[in-house]
């Protein structure tokens, strides 16, 4: 491979892990946005996602690539099933873990997600067991440049490429609309920028609470879907690491931002591939933390996110 | 001596403990040692998590420090000099915790701008980079192009660790085969820490820690530097880690990256958790409890359960595993503890003190008017120091202040003269506390000068700006809410105090004097403003009016020169806020000290200002004797209304 080859190589793993990234960095930006906790749980729900996402596809004994037909019906059932779990254990973490805590301190229902994190982890690992687990090949992979455009190049690009792309972007596009055009929207926006003066207009703060964690939650499973689909491969712990990333996009944007935690999802998901690539996979963690430490530090409201000094 | 005998007992029990072991040949003493070794790092993190209340997310990166620390320097594997002799161990402990202590202080330095849960994250980075470094610096090769500049350089042993590790070293002491010398070994340095623990938390430097968790901002404004208190705070609680980090190493004979992961993080955090952080004991149970539940009672159940399958025949009991739950459970130990008992087992509960009819009468009753004997003789001897020249103590000249686009204050001149009380009125969002900010230093002037006393506060911290001479009080009462009366004043006399680390532990006789005169101290102070007799009250159950005090007797204890009052008459009735208006001018009239006051109370403000300053709209539109801003017309038009002095006439002859 050509070197130019292979940056356009990495540059579309990125993307496509970008893509992921970006899913999961929502539901964490949504949910700090609106109670100010860092969820440390999210990236477990992910991991879930595909486990359950998984099983629907069992369930609805689709275990082999997806043929025409089924890619149009079974496919987004699998999306409905599979988010309308994950929203639904996503509010359920919510209304036990985290709702008796909302009138303590900050660090109370961080220590929580904490709590739940391990929990949601064991109980995959009980479920799953602690080796890899295989995910079908539901998803028909074709390499497009060569098959649909005859072109002969090093650079592969499949379906499952345009899989990630085609479903993430109506997705964000969906949460944009509803969280910028619909009464639901506004109720989030005003909760977010002050609780106790959304209340006092009339908002039922806690039901918009719980419907930030369902859309955060239904995100997250949309996300594990689509991971699975893409790698083929499941493990219980990857929830922490996926979610890691993610939170240092969300981070990386601007925590409460929305486009920023899109684009700084992308953003770690160059910069993973790019390390794997050019430095050493093994480097990546460290370089992706050094980045979000050196953010914090030095732009601690992120790349987009604006400066909100204390009132004294 | 009554209370001296369960810890006389506990120490024969913790000594005898071994020789029963072996005499009942349990074989208990190797695991127990571990468990203290984890104990250890449970109570370093405290200090961080449960004194200083930054969340800790990666403080078995400390661990792994000190356990590298003394794996590299006393172990053969990768040559160190100081392998092999007689005395390695005993220096390499020492070492290990300065290195670690220094990684402390390397580490917590990037997160000193970052508060709260952004400061988990980046000790949660920290402590992931820290082990991933472990792995891959035990194989470096460096390439450009088809120069090799290093190649496969060993710095940390990688994936396999480091094997052997140097043992301690004292004649005929078996340190190499028998587990009851390290069991002591442990003990006395857990024992040597919990006693220097327990004194830097009652000294200067442990109720530093306490304010900085209460509330950060109110801590810098009573003169406790923010900075260099976490910076202690990381760089001690990771000395303690380095202690227990090297035994660990030199126990276990081998370390490998693998025993220093986030979820080492988390158990020690459950066990702070668990217990109630910030609290000693309950560390020290949290501890035992996690490890007693992990390394004994996760197993026997197992064992039980599989007996009870076995003998009832169901095969799915006969080869269950609970020790598989194990994270599951300190998940939920997690979350049980917060949504049930947040302080932990043995914390302090903290709940507001129920309205009792008694309350209620207190309210009514009127606060004792504070009486010129009741002033400490150490405020008046500092008074008297003062010079009396004829300089103003504060001259602040045209300072600007913008948000965004919103001028905040435009070109403030303010002079406030020795021994004057000086009233700074206007209407809401006018900019009066905003430059009571710029004057303390919480927010940086854009443009203007500010002479204290000769010089010039710009560009202070707000802590310096309290050594220098000038405390302030809150608008909304910013009490350290969960410590003592008592030690609210005591945090106030912070800046006035000495004593550093060495001290607060070793407490030589200046020290012990030092600390005595500051108790005295902050108790005349309390007994001044009317809260004698109240010291040991947790400041959050005072009641509103006793709040309000206790904040100026914390501004008095940093000894200031000029004092800033945001309105301090706030929700008072009238006649606490007329014994407030005697208890200013006393501190006048009687300390020389200068005061500075933003207040809505026209009766409060009028009564006993020298003269007063109008703002609006942050700029200054008059200045002068209280009569004659009375009459400003400018001002009744933009803050006292028209028809206020017919309303003060009228109120005059009604008296």
């Amino acid at each position: 491979m050509e070197w130019w080859e292979v940056l356009v190589q990495q540059t579309i793993n990125g993307l496509t892990r970008g893509a992921v990234f970006a899913l999961i960095a929502l539901g964490y930006t949504m949910v700090y946005g609106i109670i100010e906790l860092i969820n440390f749980a999210h990236g477990d729900v992910f991991m879930l996602g595909l486990f359950v996402s998984l099983s629907w596809f069992t369930l609805l004994g689709a275990t082999k690539t997806l043929t025409g037909l089924q890619l149009v019906t079974i496919l987004p059932l699998v999306f409905l099933l599979t988010m309308l779990t994950t929203a639904a254990l996503n509010v359920a973490i919510d209304r036990a873990a985290y709702r008796p805590l909302r009138r303590s301190t900050r660090l109370a229902p961080l220590i929580t997600a904490i709590g739940v994190s391990f929990m949601l982890e064991n109980v995959a690992l009980l479920w799953k067991g602690p080796a890899p687990i295989a995910y079908p090949d539901v998803f028909p992979s074709v390499d497009i440049l060569r098959e649909w455009f005859g072109v002969d190049s090093a650079i592969f690009v499949t379906t499952k490429d345009l899989l990630v792309v085609g479903a993430t972007i109506p997705l964000m596009l969906a949460l944009h609309y509803f969280v910028s055009r619909t009464t639901w929207g506004k109720a989030m926006r005003a909760t977010a920028q002050d609780r106790e003066t959304a209340e006092a207009m009339g908002i039922n703060v806690e039901r918009t609470i719980l419907m930030t964690f369902f859309i955060g939650g239904a995100l997250a499973g949309a996300a594990g879907l689509i991971q699975g689909m893409y790698y083929n491969i499941g493990q219980w712990w990857m929830g922490y690491q996926a979610g890691l990333r993610a939170f240092t996009a969300a981070v990386l944007g601007g925590i409460g931002n929305m486009t920023g935690a899109a684009l700084g999802g992308l953003f770690i998901g160059f910069l993973s591939a790019w390390s794997d690539q050019y430095i050493s996979a093994r480097w990546t963690n460290a370089i992706v933390f050094a980045i979000l430490i050196l953010v914090l530090v030095f732009r601690p409201h992120g790349l987009m996110g604006e400066q909100t000094p204390e009132k004294v | 001596m009554r209370r001296g005998l369960p810890w006389t007992a506990l120490l024969v029990a913790l000594i005898l403990y071994p020789f029963v072991d072996r005499a009942l040949g349990f074989q208990t003493v190797h695991a127990v040692s571990d468990g203290m070794i984890y104990v250890l790092l449970a109570l370093g993190l405290n200090i961080v998590v449960g004194y200083a209340g930054l969340l800790d997310l990666g403080y078995a990166a400390f661990f792994a420090i000190g356990a590298y620390s003394m794996g590299l320097l006393n172990s053969p594997v990768l040559g160190s000099p100081l392998y092999g002799h007689p005395w390695s161990f005993w220096l390499c402990i020492w070492l290990a915790a300065a290195v670690s202590a220094l990684l402390g202080v390397v580490i917590g330095a990037p997160t000193l701008r970052v508060r709260g849960d952004y400061l988990a994250i980046i000790t949660l980075g920290f402590g992931e980079i820290i082990p991933v470094a472990i792995r891959n610096l035990g194989d470096v090769t460096v390439e450009i192009g088809s120069w090799r500049p290093i190649e496969r350089l060993n710095l940390t042993g990688g994936e396999n660790g480091v094997n052997p590790v140097g043992r301690p070293y004292l004649p005929s002491v078996p340190f190499e085969t028998d587990p009851v010398p390290w069991y002591f070994l442990i003990l006395i340095i857990g024992a040597a820490s919990l006693w220097a623990m327990n004194r830097l938390r009652d000294s200067r430097l442990g109720r530093a820690w306490m304010a900085i968790r209460e509330d950060e901002t109110a801590a810098d404004c009573t003169g406790v530097n923010p900075i260099s208190t976490k910076l202690l705070a990381f760089a001690l609680g990771a000395s303690f880690s380095g202690f227990a980090g090297s035994v660990y190493a030199a126990k276990l004979q081998a370390i490998t990256p693998g025993a220093f992961e986030f979820q080492v993080s988390i158990m020690l955090l459950c066990m702070v958790v668990l217990g109630g952080a910030g609290s000693l004991k309950g560390v020290i149970l949290g501890g035992m409890l996690i490890t007693l539940f992990d390394r004994v009672v996760l197993t026997q159940t197992t064992f039980m359960v599989r007996a009870f399958g076995r003998t009832t025949g169901v095969t799915a009991l006969a080869t269950a595993d609970l020790t598989l739950w194990r994270w599951f459970f300190f998940g939920l130990g997690l979350v049980l503890v917060m949504l049930l008992r947040p302080e932990g087992l043995v914390g302090r509960r903290v709940r507001p003190a129920p309205i009792t009819a008694a309350d209620l009468e207190d309210g009514l009753e009127v606060a004792p008017a504070p009486r010129v004997d009741a002033i400490p003789a150490w405020l008046r001897e500092r008074a008297q120091g003062g010079v009396a020249a004829a300089t103003p103590i504060l001259d602040v000249r045209g300072v600007t202040k913008r948000f965004g686009g919103v001028i905040a204050l435009n070109e403030v001149d303010l002079l406030v003269p020795r021994g004057a009380i000086i009233g700074l009125i206007g209407p809401n969002g006018a900019g009066k506390t905003t430059l009571f900010n710029v004057v303390t230093g919480l927010v940086r002037p854009d443009g203007g000068r500010m002479i204290f006393d000769g010089g010039s506060l710009v560009g202070l911290r707000p802590n310096a700006i309290v050594a220098r001479g000038i405390a302030r009080t809150f608008q909304s009462i910013r009490l350290f809410q969960n410590m003592t009366v008592l030690e609210n004043v005591l945090v106030g006399e912070h800046c006035r105090l000495a004593a550093s680390v060495p001290g607060a532990v070793l407490r030589p006789p200046s020290v012990i004097a030092e600390e005595g005169r500051a108790r005295v101290r902050a108790r005349e102070l309390l007994a001044f403003v009317g809260l004698g007799g109240q010291e040991d009250e947790l400041a959050r159950n005072l009641p509103y009016g006793d709040q309000r005090r206790l904040e100026i007797a914390r501004a008095l204890a940093t000894e200031p020169r000029l004092l800033l009052l945001d309105e301090p008459s706030a929700g008072m009735n009238p006649r606490e806020a007329e014994t407030l208006t005697e208890l200013i001018g006393l501190l006048r009239r009687e300390l020389a000290l200068s005061v500075l006051l933003i207040e809505h109370h026209m009766e409060v403000v009028m009564g006993i200002s020298d003269r007063i300053t109008v703002l609006d709209y942050g700029t200054r539109i008059a200045e002068g004797t209280p009569a004659a801003i009375q009459r400003d017309p400018r001002v009744i038009e933009a803050y006292l209304g028209t028809g206020y002095e017919q309303d003060l006439a009228g109120r005059e002859s009604a008296r």
